[in-house]
C-alpha cells in the first residue's frame, strides 16, 4: 500500500496515522504539533497537525487532522501546501490573543519549551485581533512542594488531562466550564498541594509551555549534560534523563525511549533527588574513639578496620565475622562484598537485605522452577487477560509498574486482588478477596480447591511440564474449605467466583510482593502461587507467569551476585565441593569455605550469645528496618566491631565503631538488575560528594587492603569478571546493555531473554508442593493478650527507612507515619482521627498518630515505618519465615490505647 | 481515543446506576462538595471529572442550578422581537436571578416561548402570564401539521401491539432489514445525510456481545421542533425504529437522548414506553423472539447545544465531558461505553416502520433521485400557518411556502434553513430551490433539519451574524482552536463594530472563517461560516459600513 507526499509514493505501514506517516518519511519536523504525544492518545484539539488531502494528484484538497486520520491506499496528502501553512498561522494568532506575549521566546538562559519551538517553527504571527476576553489574570498555584502550575500560559491542549487519566490513572487534573471558558482544574477545583495529586510530574513533562513546570523548572534546563541512568527507588528499574549544570544536578526528566518506563516515573524518582547533597551526608570517615564518632582519614579506617578483622578472625575464626550487603547498591558493589566476605575472609556469613524482604520469593521459585526470578516481563501487562495481584501494593512500592497496572484495572480487566487491605488496586479490581493477614496459604489452597473442582486445569502442560500434581491435588481436594473459611474470614462462593475468572483467561498474571513473603509460610506462600501457574498453563509465554515485584532496586541483582549465605554468585550451592573448586579457582584462591553461612537474624542471635564478632553493614539501615529493635540494639552492644558504609547517619551508623561515607547512585557508574531480570546501567552523573567513595571501591580498597589484589572499581572491567563466574551473565557487557539494558540469562552472543521457561523449566519439570496452613506462632502466643493484627507497609513517597526521602521536600509532602484504624474498632477505643495514640505488643510500644480508615477491617490495624521519630520496628517481633527465616512484618499482635 | 478508562468506569455502573444522571440529579439538589466528592468516589473517578461535567451544561452550573423559569432565546424567538417583553413581565413574578435562559424549546411557530417548572408556554399576555405561574398547568403546544405526500411519519397508527408485530417479520431476516434500508436509500434526517442501513450494516458486524442503538433527540437547530414533533405524537414510530435497529445489529438497550428543553417530549415518549411495558413489548424475548431483549432508557441532555453531535452525545450519556471525540473509531465500532453503537435521528428511526412494511423500493420511488422519502419541515412563526409539515424529497420551497405557510405575515429579507449552521438564503432565491440535499447544497445552502426561521426586512443582519456567532461561542465545546477561540474572537469582533468606533478587518475577517470552517473538529466550528459568507454575499450593502 501506497500514499503520496506531495506527490511523491511512499510505502504506507498498517494502522499508521497520517502524522506518523509524514514524520516517518520526512522527519518529526514536517509537520507541527501541539496537542500530540506519543505516549498519550491522539486527540485532535488543537488541529495544527492538519494536512490537505485529496483522492488523486492535485485534486480538490480537504483539511484533514493528521494526527487522528489513519493514512489509506493511494491518498494524496498535501502537508505544507499554502492553505495549510496559513491554517497553522491563522490558529496560532489565535493561541497568542490568549498567551502571554512575554513567553513567545525562551528567557535569558532558559530553553525553549515545545510551544516556543513550534511557533517558532510555524512563524510567531502577528497579532490582528483586538484586545478581548482572556485567561491572562490567572494567578500561579504554587503551594506544593513540587509542582507549579501557571494557567495564564496555559493552551487548553488537555496533554496534562489526558497524562494523569492514560498515563499515572489519577484524573487529578480535569476541564472544567466550557467553551472559551474552559479551564484546567485540579481535584474539584483547588491547588496541587490540596488535591490527591500524587507529584508523579507526568503532566509537568508533557506540559508543552510552561503552564504546568516543577520546583527546578526541568523542562527549560540548559544542561551542560544529560546523564541517563537508572533510578535507586524500587525495582521497576526506570530510566531518568538528569541533567547537569556546574557539575549539580539540577532537575530530572522520564525518556521516552525507555522501554523500562517509557516517558514516566514517580515523585521519587523525578523529584527526591536532593538529598544526594543535602548537609547531612556523610563525607569523612568516622571511627568511634572514647565513645565518639571521630573524623579519621580513610587510611587510617582501614588500617583500624584490617588490623581489628584480622585480629578476631585470628581468635575466633572467619566465622565470627559477617557481611550484610544492600539491594539499594550496584551489582558490582554486591558481587564484591559477598567476594570479599567468602574470598578474602573466608565464610559464607554473607546476607542482604533482601533476608527482610524477597528470599522467600527466591527461595520458593527455585523449589517450583529453578529458579528464583521473575518468569515474565512487564510489557506483558498490555496483552494478558486477568491479573492476580497478591499481598503487593505496587501503586506505592512500584509506582510506574502500578500505574500500568491501574490502567488495566480501571478497563475492567480480570483483576483479582488478595490483600488485607483496600489497596487502589483493590479497590479497582474486578474481585477483591480481603482475607485476615497471615492467612494467604488458607487462602490459596481454597482458590487452587475451585481451580481444580471447577475444571481449570490444563492438564497437557501440567503432564508434559511440571511433576507431582497428582499427589498435590488429591491433598487440595481432601480440604475442608468450610474449615478454610473460618480460618480466613472469607466467603467460598467469592473465591470460587474469583478462581472461576482466573482460570477462564486464556492468559493469567500474577504479580506478589512483601504480603506474599514477609508471613511465617512465605515461601509456602511464593510455591503455592507458582503452582497455581503452573496448573493453568501460564508459564512460558507472553504476558502469564509468576512476577515477583521487587521492593528495592536491585534485590534481584544482590541475589544473582550471591549476596546470600547458602549459594554464591550466580545461585551455586556454597556447600557443594565442586563449586567450591570453581569459586576458588575464579577468584585465585587457595579454597572457599566449605559450610553454608548465617543468615542476618542468625547473626544477631549468635552475636548476643557471644559468638559473632564482626559485621559489616553495606548502606543498610538495619536498626531500624528488621524487627524487633531492642534485640538488634543487644547484639550490636555485643560485637567488637560493626562497620557501617552509609550516606547518612542512621540508626545503624549511630550505633557502629567505624562509619564509612558511601557516594549514592548518582556517583557512580555500575549496574542494577530490576523485577523483570534486566540488568541496566547506572552512570556516574556527578562526583561523589565529600570524600565519599562508591562501596565498591571501599571493598576493592579493603580487599587489596587485607592482601587480596583486587582490580579498582570499575563497572566495565568487573562485568567482564562477573560474566566469567555467573553463567546467566554470559553475554553481558558495558557496551551491550546499552540504554535499555538485557534481561537475564544473556547467552554468549548477548541474545537475552524477555520470558523464561519456554520450553522446559531449569529443574527441568515444574514441581508442585502441597502445604497445610499454619497460623504464626506470633498470633499463637500473643494474640490472647493483644487481639489486633498489626501489618505494616510503605507509601508512595518514601523509600524505606526514608534516610533517602525524608531528606527531600517528600517530607513535606509526607511528614509522619500514622496507624490506619478500622472506624468500629476507633469507636471501641473512643479514638478520634488524628488523635496521638500509643500502639503496643508484647516487645513494647510507640506513640502513633491514628487515622481513622476503612481500607482496613475491624480487628487489622496498618502503618508505615518511615519514620524514626515513631520507630515501629519496636514493636515488631521475631517470627520469620520457616525456611527463609525473613522476619513476619505483616502479622504482628498489637493492641493500642488513648494516651492519658 | 481518550478517556478509556474514565468511559470503562462509567460502563461498570451501568445505565441503571448511570453516572450523568446521577450528576444531573446531583446538581439540581444543590449537592455539597463532599456529595460530589463521595459520588466520584463511587465510580472511582477523579473529582474533577464530576466538577468538569457539570460545569459544561447550562441547566447544571452552580450559577444556574436555582433558575426557576426559562426564557427563549432561541433564532427565532429572537427574530421575532417578542422576548425583552417576555423577560421584563416575568420580572413581576421572579427575582432576577430566577430567570435565565434556554437555547430554543421548541415553540417557533408562535414565540414568546418560556421554561417554568418543566413544562414550556407561549404567552400572548401578562393576563395569560399570571395565570400559568399561579396554576403551573399544562397548555398544548400547538401548531399545523399536514403533507403533500404518501404519511411516512405522520401516519396515526392503530393498534400499538399490531404496530410493533411486524418485528416478528424480520426476526429471522436481519439482512433483509439492512438490504430494505440500502433499497431505500434513507439518508440521516439530523443534517448529515448519511445513508442509513450502512450503520446497521458495520454494526451488525462487529462481534461484541454488548451493544446499543442511540436516538439523537437532542434537536438543539433553533427553529426547528420536528423531532419534538415525532416524540409527542407519534413516539412508536421513534421507539418501532430502535427496537428493529436493535433486532438487526443485537443490541439489547435503545437510549433517547432527549434536551431537556423538551420536557413534554420525555413525559411522551416515557408514557409510549410504558405502554410498551404494559404489552410486554419490551423486556425479554420479545414478541417469543429467542434471543431478543430491549430495553429503553431515557437520558435528559442538561442544556449544551455541542451534545446534537453524535460523539458529544456518547459523552454526554457516560457522564464525561461531551467534548467532541476525534474520528476514526466510528460509533458503529466504538461508540456508547466504548461498544458498537448505532445512533441516529429521531426522525431517521421513524421511518423504519414504514420501509419495512412497505419495502425499500416503494420508499425508494418518493422523492427525487438522491434524495429519497419524505422529510418533516418546521415553519416559524412570521409565516400565516407555522407548524411542521411532511413535504416529499423534490417539492420547491415555493410551494411548501405557499400551500402550507399561506405566506409570510410581514415581509422577509431571508431565511435561514437548517439550523445555525445552514444558510442563510435570500428571499428572491427561495424560488429556484427545491427541498432536498442537493439543491439547497449545490446552491451553496444546506438542508439540514429543514427548518425555516425568517429574518424579517426590518432585522438588522449585523445582529443576526453576531447571534450565530455568539451561539457559537458559547456552545462550542471548547476543545478545538478554531472554534473555541476562533468562534470568541469572531464574535468580539462583530460585537466591537456595532458597539465602537471600530471596523472589522476583513482579510481577518476572511482568515477567520476559513480557519473555522477547514480547521475545526466538528461541524459547529466548521459549520459557522456558511450563514456567514451567505450573509456577507447577499446582504453586502448592509454589511459593509461594519468593515474596514
Amino acid at each position: 500500500m501506497k500514499a503520496y507526499i506531495d506527490n511523491i509514493a511512499h510505502e504506507i505501514n498498517k494502522g499508521e496515522t497520517m502524522l506518523e506517516f509524514v514524520r516517518r518519511v520526512k522527519g518529526h519536523d514536517s509537520i507541527p504539533t501541539m496537542c500530540q504525544a506519543d505516549n498519550l492518545e491522539n486527540f485532535g484539539s488543537c488541529r495544527v497537525c492538519s494536512v490537505d488531502v485529496a483522492l488523486q494528484k492535485d485534486g480538490n484538497p480537504k483539511a484533514m487532522a493528521s494526527c487522528h486520520t489513519p493514512v489509506s491506499d493511494g491518498q494524496y496528502i498535501y502537508p505544507n501546501s499554502d492553505r495549510i501553512i496559513k491554517l497553522r498561522k491563522n490558529i496560532t494568532e489565535l493561541i497568542l490573543t490568549d498567551y502571554p506575549a512575554d513567553k513567545l521566546k525562551p528567557a535569558d538562559g532558559r530553553k525553549a519549551t515545545e510551544f516556543q519551538e513550534t511557533i517558532a517553527q510555524i512563524g510567531i504571527p502577528e497579532v490582528r485581533y483586538p484586545k478581548g476576553e482572556n485567561h491572562l489574570y490567572l494567578e500561579p498555584d504554587t503551594e506544593h512542594p513540587y509542582i507549579k502550575s501557571d494557567l495564564s500560559q496555559c493552551i487548553n491542549c488537555y496533554r496534562c488531562v489526558r497524562a494523569c487519566e492514560e498515563i499515572q490513572g489519577e484524573m487529578i487534573l480535569g476541564m472544567s466550564g466550557r467553551g472559551f471558558a474552559n479551564s484546567i482544574i485540579k481535584g474539584f477545583d483547588t491547588t496541587f498541594d490540596l488535591s490527591a495529586c500524587v507529584a508523579c510530574g507526568a503532566c509537568v513533562q508533557t506540559c508543552p509551555t510552561e503552564a504546568l513546570t516543577d520546583k527546578y523548572e526541568t523542562k527549560t534546563i540548559i544542561a551542560d549534560e544529560v546523564v541517563r541512568t537508572t533510578c535507586t527507588y524500587c525495582g521497576v528499574g526506570c530510566q531518568l534523563d538528569i541533567s547537569v549544570v556546574d557539575g549539580e544536578i539540577k532537575g530530572i526528566q522520564a525518556p521516552i525511549d525507555a522501554e523500562v518506563n517509557a516517558g514516566h516515573t514517580c515523585i521519587k524518582g523525578r523529584y527526591a533527588f536532593e538529598f544526594y547533597n543535602h548537609p547531612d551526608r556523610v563525607k569523612e570517615p568516622l571511627i568511634r574513639k572514647n565513645g565518639k564518632l571521630e573524623e579519621v582519614s580513610w587510611d587510617e579506617a582501614y588500617e583500624f578496620i584490617a588490623t581489628k578483622l584480622t585480629d578476631i578472625k585470628d581468635e575466633f575464626g572467619a566465622d565470627a565475622i559477617g557481611g550484610i550487603s544492600s539491594s539499594r547498591a550496584t551489582n558490582e558493589e554486591n558481587y564484591l562484598m559477598q567476594k570479599f566476605i567468602r574470598a578474602v575472609i573466608g565464610t559464607n556469613n554473607i546476607d542482604g537485605c533482601a533476608r527482610v524482604c524477597h528470599a522467600p520469593t527466591a527461595y520458593g521459585m527455585q523449589k517450583a522452577f529453578g529458579t528464583g526470578a521473575a518468569t515474565n516481563s512487564i510489557y506483558g501487562v498490555g496483552i494478558t487477560d486477568a491479573f492476580l495481584v497478591v499481598g503487593a501494593n505496587p501503586t506505592h512500592a512500584h509506582p510506574v509498574t502500578g500505574a500500568k497496572l491501574k490502567q488495566e484495572f480501571m478497563k475492567g480487566k480480570t483483576s483479582i486482588v488478595i490483600d488485607p487491605v483496600k489497596t487502589d488496586l483493590a479497590n479497582l479490581a474486578t474481585h477483591h478477596l480481603q482475607l485476615k493477614p497471615g492467612t494467604n496459604v488458607a487462602t490459596l489452597n481454597m482458590f487452587i480447591y475451585y481451580l481444580i473442582k471447577e475444571r481449570f486445569v490444563d492438564y497437557e502442560r501440567v503432564n508434559s511440564r511440571t511433576e507431582f500434581f497428582d499427589d498435590f491435588k488429591k491433598q487440595i481436594l481432601d480440604l475442608d474449605i468450610t474449615e478454610l473459611e473460618n480460618i480466613t474470614g472469607l466467603r467460598k462462593e467469592e473465591v470460587r467466583e474469583a478462581a472461576i475468572a482466573y482460570g477462564s483467561a486464556d492468559k493469567a498474571m500474577e504479580f506478589h510482593g512483601l504480603g506474599v513473603t514477609e508471613h511465617y509460610q512465605g515461601s509456602k506462600t511464593v510455591m503455592l502461587l507458582a503452582n497455581i501457574a503452573m496448573m493453568t498453563g501460564n508459564v512460558g509465554k507472553n504476558g502469564v507467569g509468576l512476577n515477583p515485584l521487587r521492593g528495592q532496586n536491585n534485590v534481584q541483582g544482590a541475589a544473582d551476585m550471591g549476596v546470600q549465605p547458602h549459594q554464591g554468585a550466580g545461585y551455586m550451592d556454597v556447600e557443594d565441593p565442586d563449586i567450591q573448586t570453581y569459586y576458588a579457582e575464579k577468584y585465585g584462591v587457595e579454597k572457599m569455605p566449605e559450610k553454608e553461612g548465617l543468615k542476618i537474624p542468625e547473626m544477631f542471635d549468635l552475636a548476643i550469645d557471644g559468638k559473632f564478632k564482626a559485621l559489616w553493614i553495606m548502606g543498610e539501615d538495619t536498626l531500624m528496618t528488621d524487627p524487633n529493635t531492642k534485640h538488634i540494639e543487644k547484639a550490636f552492644a555485643n560485637l567488637d566491631i560493626l562497620i557501617v558504609q552509609e550516606l547518612f547517619m542512621s540508626a545503624t551508623a549511630e550505633a557502629a565503631d567505624v562509619v564509612l561515607p558511601a557516594s549514592s547512585y548518582l556517583e557512580k557508574n555500575g549496574t542494577f538488575t530490576n523485577g523483570e531480570r534486566r540488568v541496566q546501567r547506572v552512570n556516574k552523573v556527578v562526583e561523589p560528594i565529600g570524600n565519599s567513595k562508591p562501596d565498591g571501591q571501599i571493598m576493592v580498597d579493603i580487599m587489596n587492603k587485607m592482601g587480596y589484589s583486587q582490580k579498582g572499581y570499575d563497572a566495565e572491567l568487573l562485568l567482564e569478571e562477573i560474566s566469567g563466574v555467573v553463567p546467566f551473565f554470559k553475554g553481558i557487557t558495558w557496551d551491550r546493555l546499552a540504554t535499555n539494558g538485557l534481561q537475564w540469562p544473556v547467552a554468549a552472543d548477548g541474545t537475552d531473554t524477555k520470558i523464561l521457561h519456554e520450553e522446559m523449566c531449569k529443574r527441568g519439570k515444574g514441581r508442585f508442593h502441597y502445604f497445610d496452613y499454619k497460623n504464626s506462632p506470633e498470633l499463637e502466643e500473643h494474640s490472647a493478650k493483644f487481639p489486633y493484627i498489626l501489618t505494616t507497609s510503605r507509601r508512595l513517597e518514601h523509600y524505606n527507612s526514608g534516610t533517602m526521602t525524608r531528606r527531600t521536600d517528600n517530607q513535606l509532602i509526607a511528614p509522619n507515619d500514622y496507624l490506619q484504624i478500622n472506624p468500629f474498632d476507633a469507636k471501641t477505643k473512643g479514638i478520634a482521627d488524628n488523635e496521638l495514640i500509643r500502639i503496643f505488643s508484647d516487645r513494647g510500644g510507640v506513640k502513633i498518630i491514628a487515622k481513622i480508615s476503612s481500607d482496613v477491617d475491624p480487628g487489622v490495624v496498618r502503618t508505615t515505618f518511615h519514620q524514626p521519630e515513631v520507630f515501629i520496628n519496636m514493636i515488631t517481633g521475631n517470627v520469620g519465615d520457616m525456611e527463609t527465616l525473613t522476619p513476619e512484618y505483616k502479622v504482628v499482635a498489637v493492641d493500642f490505647e488513648k494516651l492519658n | 481515543m481518550s478517556s478509556k478508562n474514565l468511559r470503562a468506569l462509567s460502563y461498570r455502573k451501568g445505565m441503571d446506576d448511570n453516572l450523568f444522571d446521577n450528576i444531573s440529579d446531583l446538581s439540581y439538589k444543590n449537592g455539597s462538595e463532599e456529595e460530589f466528592k463521595e459520588l466520584a468516589s463511587e465510580f472511582h473517578i477523579g473529582e474533577s471529572v464530576v466538577l468538569g461535567t457539570s460545569t459544561f451544561y447550562d441547566f447544571l452550573r452552580p450559577e444556574n442550578v436555582n433558575k426557576k423559569v426559562h426564557v427563549c432565546n432561541g433564532t427565532a424567538c429572537m427574530t421575532s422581537g417578542t422576548q425583552d417583553k417576555l423577560s421584563e413581565s416575568l420580572k413581576n413574578h421572579f427575582h432576577e436571578n430566577e430567570i435565565g435562559h434556554a437555547a430554543c424549546l421548541g415553540h417557533c411557530h408562535s414565540n414568546s416561548a418560556f421554561m417554568y417548572d418543566d413544562k414550556t408556554y407561549t404567552v400572548n399576555n401578562s393576563d395569560e402570564l399570571a395565570e400559568i405561574i399561579k396554576s403551573k398547568s399544562e397548555k398544548d403546544n400547538k401548531y399545523s401539521t399536514g403533507t403533500n405526500t404518501t404519511p411516512i411519519l405522520s401516519e396515526e397508527i392503530e393498534s400499538v401491539t399490531k404496530f410493533y408485530s411486524l418485528l416478528k417479520n424480520w426476526a429471522n431476516n436481519k439482512q433483509g432489514i439492512i438490504d430494505n434500508l440500502k433499497a431505500s436509500n434513507l439518508r440521516g434526517r439530523g443534517g448529515a445525510g448519511f445513508p442509513f442501513y450502512f450503520k446497521l450494516d458495520s454494526a451488525s458486524k462487529v462481534d461484541e456481545k454488548q451493544k446499543y442503538i442511540v436516538c439523537n433527540a437532542d434537536e438543539g437547530d433553533p427553529g426547528a421542533y420536528s423531532d419534538m414533533y415525532l416524540m409527542e405524537q407519534h413516539p412508536h414510530k421513534v421507539l418501532f425504529g430502535m427496537m428493529v435497529a436493535g433486532l438487526t445489529i443485537g443490541a439489547n438497550t435503545g437510549v433517547l437522548y432527549i434536551r431537556g428543553e423538551y420536557p413534554d417530549s420525555i413525559r411522551k415518549i416515557e408514557k409510549a414506553i410504558k405502554q410498551l411495558t404494559i404489552r410486554n413489548l419490551i423486556g425479554e424475548n420479545i414478541f417469543g423472539i429467542d434471543g431478543f431483549n430491549f430495553n429503553f432508557k431515557i437520558t435528559r441532555g442538561q442544556g449544551a447545544y455541542v451534545c446534537g453531535e453524535e460523539t458529544a452525545l456518547l459523552n454526554s450519556i457516560e457522564g464525561l465531558r461531551p467534548e467532541v471525540r476525534v474520528r476514526p473509531p466510528y460509533p458503529t465500532v466504538e461508540g456508547l461505553y466504548g461498544k458498537p453503537t448505532v445512533l441516529s435521528n429521531v426522525e431517521t428511526f421513524a421511518n423504519l416502520h414504514w420501509i419495512l412494511q412497505n419495502s425499500g423500493e416503494a420508499y425508494a420511488k418518493l422523492g427525487t433521485e438522491k434524495s429519497k422519502g419524505t422529510k418533516l419541515v418546521s415553519l416559524d412563526g412570521y409565516f400565516n400557518n407555522p407548524g411542521v409539515f411532511e413535504i416529499e424529497m423534490g417539492t420547491p420551497l415555493k410551494t411548501i411556502f405557499e400551500e402550507f405557510g399561506k405566506g409570510f405575515k410581514s415581509d422577509v429579507k431571508a431565511l435561514q434553513i437548517g439550523g445555525p449552521l445552514g444558510g442563510i438564503v435570500p428571499i428572491d432565491m427561495i424560488d429556484k430551490l427545491t427541498l432536498d440535499f442537493e439543491s439547497l447544497g449545490e446552491n451553496g445552502f444546506l438542508l439540514g433539519h429543514a427548518s425555516f426561521v425568517s429574518i424579517p426586512v426590518d432585522f438588522p443582519m449585523i445582529k443576526f451574524i453576531d447571534h450565530l456567532l455568539k451561539f457559537t461561542a458559547d456552545e462550542s465545546c471548547g476543545k478545538c482552536y478554531p472554534c473555541r477561540i476562533g468562534a470568541k474572537r469572531g464574535h468580539e469582533l462583530v460585537a466591537k463594530a456595532q458597539n465602537e468606533d471600530f471596523k472589522i478587518n476583513r482579510e481577518l475577517f476572511d482568515d477567520l472563517l476559513e480557519t473555522l470552517e477547514i480547521g475545526s473538529l466538528c461541524a459547529l466550528g466548521g459549520g459557522v461560516p456558511l450563514p456567514l459568507k451567505n450573509a456577507m454575499m447577499y446582504f453586502e450593502d448592509e454589511l459593509k459600513q461594519y468593515f474596514e
